[in-house]
């Protein structure tokens, strides 16, 4: 008796396939992509950002201090975003459908930032600590856009989307 | 090249030949074209993204609720995995010709986020049908009630795989954090544990036609 290698990727038996046909029509009447999630998909395009350095998702409590029946579901969130020459830690707060996001720039410096959310746009200035608030954020994918307010040609941040 | 006789008579030959020419010449021009489409994209072509949101769009809502989402936190599974591909997509350019695969991987890493931050638990398998229940079911009905009470990891195996158009081994591989080798085989397993429940109601799994 043979075996298959990671090569053959077509169905060897045509009645595994057939059965499948099957399956992927089942699939696609009862449980297909709805069309708000297709369109939301579409318009992401728009939500990118040109020219900016992108900082990743270092840590995430939700995954990497997953909810523990001691701490319970009520605890802040914290993410932390790296980049090279930047690190922005955030807290996220919930009341609701609505978050509060507290955060700090490392190092500290006065930016602009703007925060992307399914409500639209907020914007925030940091203090000259880098400290910032943004309060009625809309719950769901959320990024930051950095711009640091000197000097002028100093690049722009921006994070990776993060569900909140 | 050896031969295994199978159940209700039909042969199948056990060893593997490589995909035929015009079949792996074909799988290479797919994906010559997804390149095509992301360098558009990321050029800011919005028609050549939707192409790509056709193309890919249910592997990416298959990962999420393979992995048990909910619709609402489906959703947000998808919705995040595209943003992070607009926003990516110029990183990403070597990576053109496995963007089925990457945006597998991320739905997946999405999906476990939204389970790991206690929005929802994994929903067990239901409870088996009761086969007069089972009476008024269309044929699809009957299908898609027995998928969903298959056990966790044959339950995930075959929603990804019932996905249009259907994924690679590596795409399905990514979407399930397993080894790629390991596909088939699951495959045909799950598989037969699927005819056996639809045995057991009752109910050939020949399609209709046949």
């Amino acid at each position: 008796m043979g075996h298959e290698t990671f090569e053959q990727n077509e169905a060897l038996d045509p009645q595994e396939e057939r059965l499948l046909e099957e399956l992927r029509g089942a699939a696609g009447r009862f449980d297909p992509p709805p069309a708000s999630v297709v369109e939301a998909a579409r318009a992401s395009l728009t939500w990118r950002t040109i020219d900016a350095e992108l900082a990743a998702l270092a840590f995430d409590s939700a995954v990497d201090q997953p909810v523990s029946a001691i701490r319970g579901a009520d605890g802040p969130r914290q993410l932390t975003f790296d980049a090279p020459g930047l690190s922005i830690e955030v807290e996220v707060s919930s009341a609701g459908t609505r978050r509060r996001l507290t955060g700090q720039l490392t190092p500290p410096r006065r930016s602009r930032i703007d925060v992307r959310h399914a409500g639209g746009i907020t914007t925030v200035d940091t203090d000259a600590l880098g400290r910032f608030q943004a309060d009625a954020i809309s719950a769901g994918p959320v990024s930051l856009r950095c711009h640091p307010s000197t000097p002028p040609s100093a690049p722009r941040f921006v994070t990776e989307w993060v569900p909140l | 090249m050896s031969v295994t006789a199978q159940e209700g008579g039909s042969v199948r030959c056990g060893t593997v030949l490589a995909p035929t020419p015009l079949a792996r010449k074909a799988s290479m021009g797919a994906r010559f074209d997804e390149r095509r489409l992301a360098q558009a994209a990321a050029a800011g072509d919005q028609r050549a993204w939707d192409a790509l949101v056709d193309r890919f769009g249910e592997l990416v809502w298959s990962t999420a609720r393979a992995w048990g989402l909910s619709p609402e936190q489906g959703a947000d599974a998808v919705q995040v995995t595209w943003l992070r591909l607009a926003e990516q997509l110029d990183r990403l350019q070597d990576q053109y010709e496995w963007l089925g695969v990457w945006l597998a991987a991320t739905a997946r890493r999405e999906s476990l986020r939204l389970l790991g931050a206690g929005q929802g638990t994994e929903p067990g398998p239901e409870p088996a049908s009761d086969p007069a229940a089972s009476a008024g079911l269309s044929r699809d009905g009957l299908l898609w009630r027995v998928v969903r009470e298959l056990p966790e990891r044959c339950r995930r195996v075959l929603r990804i795989l019932m996905t249009t158009p259907p994924p690679s081994h590596e795409e399905v591989a990514a979407a399930l954090d397993l080894p790629v080798a390991r596909i088939g085989d699951l495959r045909a397993h799950c598989l037969r544990d699927f005819r056996g429940r639809m045995a057991q109601i009752r109910i050939k799994t020949e399609p209709r036609d046949s």
